[in-house]
């Protein structure tokens, strides 16, 4: 069915603008207002949420038109979902899905933007998103982890592509598997035979790749037998909690992101973070593990003929509503001395750090121009650091903070919480 | 029309090239209409060299903020004026706000609100432009249409820039009249056909006091959002009554008291459209809702400046309600939803929820005017949907319409309108028809004159006699300020 489904949607669009914005009710003043990068950054209306919706509906209704400007507002779009919760607010209708159906229909009709086809040429060659660098499972050494191919382990720790390759990131993996090995759980790695969930892939509009590439990743966890994955890659929980049940492949696995996981385990007992590390943060919502984290919402009906946009049975909205924003809030709020001070745009209308939807590959300067602008609001909370949980957030900051002449410091927070347990 | 690559050049040169495009990809999402080219000046002087080119070149414009609302001929140049998005200034001591036009009600209301201050907000909601004339909610305690405007900023037709009032001989904002040229029946196109025509490039609008809280406590995830408490001193109430003319007269006796900081006359269908996270759920709440009600009413919105005013505020509300037998709809009393409807009226300004969600369009009838004779026009117009609503081509919203009362309550707004799937063409036909009809009525039993609704030549003479001959004079008006008729359509600042 592709954009097909979706004609309704796109054509419920009232142009009302509220896309463009936060929610009107948490707007605080002039600043921090915008709730997406790509009109706020390109002003046209045509790259905001309502108006990529629009350019899909007249695609439906008169065909194709590709140009060079219909294709750069289609890749410069960090697929972040603001605008499907402000939207969301106040309509019934799907944002976000027509919106990925539209960069999916350009992927198959050959109109890609070239610095993406490099990215999926290297997913193709070595099952990573990202240049690989070295072995994927270089990070473990010294760690002595089990091999979750070998050794039957309750949970899989997945890594992500960008953890993996990035030494520089490293430390977060190592992070996270102390945290797991301090609190005993019994986990492995799958190490270098881990390959990448293909969500990035997805939201690039690469569908065969994302199939093949969760297709693996369910193989693997079916051979292995394990019943649970946790992972502190935002884009690898997304993926494996919403898309591979979007595609009805992930079956019964339960998906955790460590700071779900530390908060089991604290409400467990088997975590105490005793260490104080007296410092102010601010915490910015990933929109894999917030918004875009959401689980999926199973639906197949028809639309009830007659005055109102209702279906049978009735169709429920994924609007931001249950992403995960009290579990990364309750772990740093665990850690004795640390103070955290909330920005203005927070939990399912947090701005976007700028490095999805492959805009970090396809156009760098917009997003960091992205990053920038966190930064400047993270600045004005007072905090001395701003705190993430997804490592592409953790990059695409410090990138923006060195450009900037920053002072703000950035931690992924398992790299807090593994000192505070230290 | 298509526009000359050398015209085009002419208008990149002022904007740059990242601020000007006419590639056929972006026009879907200007109204789906093929425009010339879509512009986006960042200033005043780029607003003036643009209309000036236009002039030069015979280019028709149409200038436009957020983009709500608007229908346009293909080949005009579409002035998008997102870029020119600042508050100017907020002058705290004499009470009025300077903004460009895509600054957004939400922004301004924020801001002021931080100061103890606030401001008219228009119908058409906070996600629209903070500068647009209009009516809202607000409009018994801060005044509507074009009383809020003071002095503006405006580049002409002809691209001359005036400066009205005192900014005119002052340098100032704080009055549209004076000292300084006074253009106000013109600039606020209080006469049809309701735009002016040229850019507004600034206004200063006036500024209130706001008994509230600097910000309001809202929790929970969208879009469940609520209030943590309903701030000290303040009350939401929905009171319905045996009819419409004791509804009326509470109505008045309440402007007539200033005791209401929000008077809406929302009909039981919209308070159940802002309460509501969904369709069906709107659809559940507006069945229990109209049972809960004894006739037509009101939503009312008490804020004290202290325990004593709020006391004495309710007394009076409380008095004039029960004098004139009206009931409150206690299931709306409960705090939580108090506290969304609270939130939705004062900072969104409702809209989006009750008009576009169940059917994606709505086609409206609003009207300006003596609030006792719109209101009994509006009882025939509300009847007359209740054979589409009978029919399933609008949603049942129990033929109602709405409406309030502006300061003292009788002059007013009533407005009344149809909500439907535009992709449904019996539904579109019905709406059109009622539309026509209903229009046509006020004008012929001489409850007040609408124009755009009739496509015949003669329409404009007709109902222009009917009215002082406006048109005449309006026709003149435009000659002079718009000679090469590039601002046809005036500005939309929505």
């Amino acid at each position: 069915m592709g954009l097909e489904q979706y004609k309704g949607d796109m054509e419920m669009c009232c142009r009302c603008s509220a896309c463009k914005w936060i929610p009107l009710q948490k707007v605080s003043g002039q600043q921090f207002a915008n709730a997406c990068p790509s009109i706020s950054r390109y002003n046209f209306h045509s790259y905001s949420g309502g108006g990529r919706l629009n350019i899909g509906a007249a695609a439906l209704k008169n065909g194709d038109n590709y140009t060079d400007k219909l294709l750069d507002i289609v890749y410069n779009c960090q697929m972040c979902g603001a605008c499907g919760v402000s939207c969301n607010y106040a309509m019934d209708m799907e944002v976000m899905a027509p919106i990925t159906e539209f960069r999916i229909k350009c992927v198959a009709d050959g109109k890609t933007h070239p610095a993406l086809d490099a990215a999926i040429a290297n997913l193709r060659k070595t099952g990573s998103i990202v240049p690989a660098k070295g072995k994927r499972g270089a990070w473990a050494a010294g760690l002595k982890l089990k091999d979750a191919a070998k050794e039957k382990v309750e949970v899989l720790l997945y890594v992500g592509d960008l953890t993996s390759h990035d030494p520089k990131l490293h430390k977060l993996a190592r992070a996270t598997a102390k945290i797991l090995q301090k609190a005993g759980v019994d986990f492995g790695i799958a190490g270098d035979a881990e390959t990448s969930t293909g969500g990035q892939a997805y939201e690039m509009g690469y569908q065969e790749d994302f199939l093949t590439q969760a297709r693996k990743n369910m193989d693997y966890v079916k051979q292995s037998g394990i019943k649970t994955v946790v992972t502190a890659s935002p884009h690898a929980y997304q993926a494996f909690k919403v898309l591979y049940d979007k595609f009805k492949l992930r079956g019964d696995l339960k998906v955790y992101h460590i700071s779900e996981y530390i908060q089991l385990l604290l409400s467990e007992g088997r975590l105490k973070p005793n260490h104080r590390i007296d410092l102010a943060v601010t915490y910015h919502d990933p929109c894999h593990l917030g918004r875009l984290g959401e689980p999926w919402q199973h639906w197949e009906g028809k639309k009830v003929p007659g005055d109102r946009f209702v279906f049978d049975p009735p169709k429920v909205y994924r609007r931001g509503t249950h992403g995960t924003y009290a579990a990364p809030r309750d772990v740093i709020n665990s850690i004795p001395g640390v103070k955290l001070t909330e920005m203005t745009r927070i939990k399912e209308y947090a701005w976007c750090c700028g490095a999805g939807g492959g805009v970090n590959a396809s156009n760098p300067e917009f997003s960091q121009w992205t990053a920038r602008e966190r930064i400047a609001e993270a600045e004005t909370t007072g905090a001395e650091a701003i705190v993430t949980a997804c490592p592409w957030c953790e990059n695409n900051f410090n990138a923006a903070i060195e450009a900037a002449g920053s002072r703000l410091k950035v931690f992924d927070l398992v790299e807090l919480f593994e000192q505070a347990i230290a | 029309m298509t526009m000359s690559k050398d015209v085009y050049a002419e208008f990149e040169a002022i904007v740059g090239p990242e601020f000007i495009c006419a590639d056929p990809a972006i026009m879907p999402s200007y109204h789906n209409t093929a425009h010339a080219a879509v512009i986006l000046p960042e200033n005043t002087a780029q607003v003036q060299a643009i209309i000036r080119l236009c002039n030069k070149h015979k280019v028709r414009f149409r200038p436009v903020c957020t983009g709500w609302t608007g229908r346009f001929e293909p080949g005009m140049l579409y002035m998008d004026l997102r870029r020119m998005n600042r508050i100017i200034e907020i002058n705290e001591k004499n009470m009025y706000a300077v903004v460009e036009p895509y600054v957004i009600s939400a922004q301004l209301q924020a801001e002021l609100m931080k100061r103890g201050l606030h401001m008219n907000v228009k119908g058409a909601g906070t996600n629209c432009s903070a500068m647009l004339r209009g009516h809202g909610h607000l409009d018994q305690s801060t005044s509507g249409d074009d009383r809020n405007h003071l002095a503006i900023e405006w580049v002409t037709p002809a691209g001359d820039i005036v400066r009205s009032g005192s900014l005119g001989s002052a340098d100032e904002w704080f009055s549209g009249d004076g000292p300084g040229p006074s253009l106000r029946s013109i600039l606020t196109s209080a006469v049809p056909p309701g735009a002016t025509p040229g850019v507004f490039t600034k206004a200063a609008m006036k500024i209130y006091h706001w008994p509230g809280p600097t910000k309001f406590p809202v929790v929970g995830a969208s879009p469940n959002y609520q209030l943590s408490e309903v701030p000290p001193n303040m009350m939401a109430r929905y009171y319905s009554f045996p009819s419409v003319d004791q509804m009326w007269q509470a109505e008045l006796k309440l402007g007539e008291a200033e005791i209401a900081f929000e008077l809406m006359g929302f009909n039981i269908a919209m308070v159940a459209a802002n309460i509501s996270t969904s369709n069906e759920e709107e659809e559940e709440t507006f069945k229990r809702l109209s049972k809960e009600i004894q006739g037509p009413g009101f939503f009312i919105i008490i804020a004290g400046n202290s325990a004593a005013d709020f006391a004495y505020k309710k007394r009076v509300l409380n008095q004039i309600v029960s004098d004139n037998n009206g009931k409150s709809v206690t299931s709306l009393e409960d705090p939580r939803i108090e506290g969304i409807l609270l939130c939705q009226c004062i900072r969104i300004s409702a809209s989006i929820r009750e008009t576009f969600r169940p059917g994606g369009m709505f086609k409206s009838i609003p009207v300006m005017g003596q609030r006792d004779l719109t209101i009994k026009w509006a009882i025939g117009a509300g009847k007359a949907k209740e054979p589409l609503i009978a029919k399933g081509l609008i949603v049942d919203d129990g033929g109602a319409a709405f409406g309030w009362g502006v300061e003292q309550g009788h002059l007013g707004k009533t407005e009344i309108f149809c909500k439907f799937d535009p992709h449904n063409a019996e539904a579109q036909k019905a709406v059109d028809a009622w539309h026509f009809e209903q229009s046509d009525r006020a004008f012929k039993e001489r409850y007040f004159a609408l124009l755009g609704y009739r496509n015949e030549p003669n329409a404009t003479e007709e109902i222009g006699q009917a009215l002082s001959s406006y048109h005449k004079w309006w026709n003149e008006i435009q000659k002079a300020f718009d000679p090469n008729r590039v601002s046809p359509e005036g500005g939309a600042l929505v």
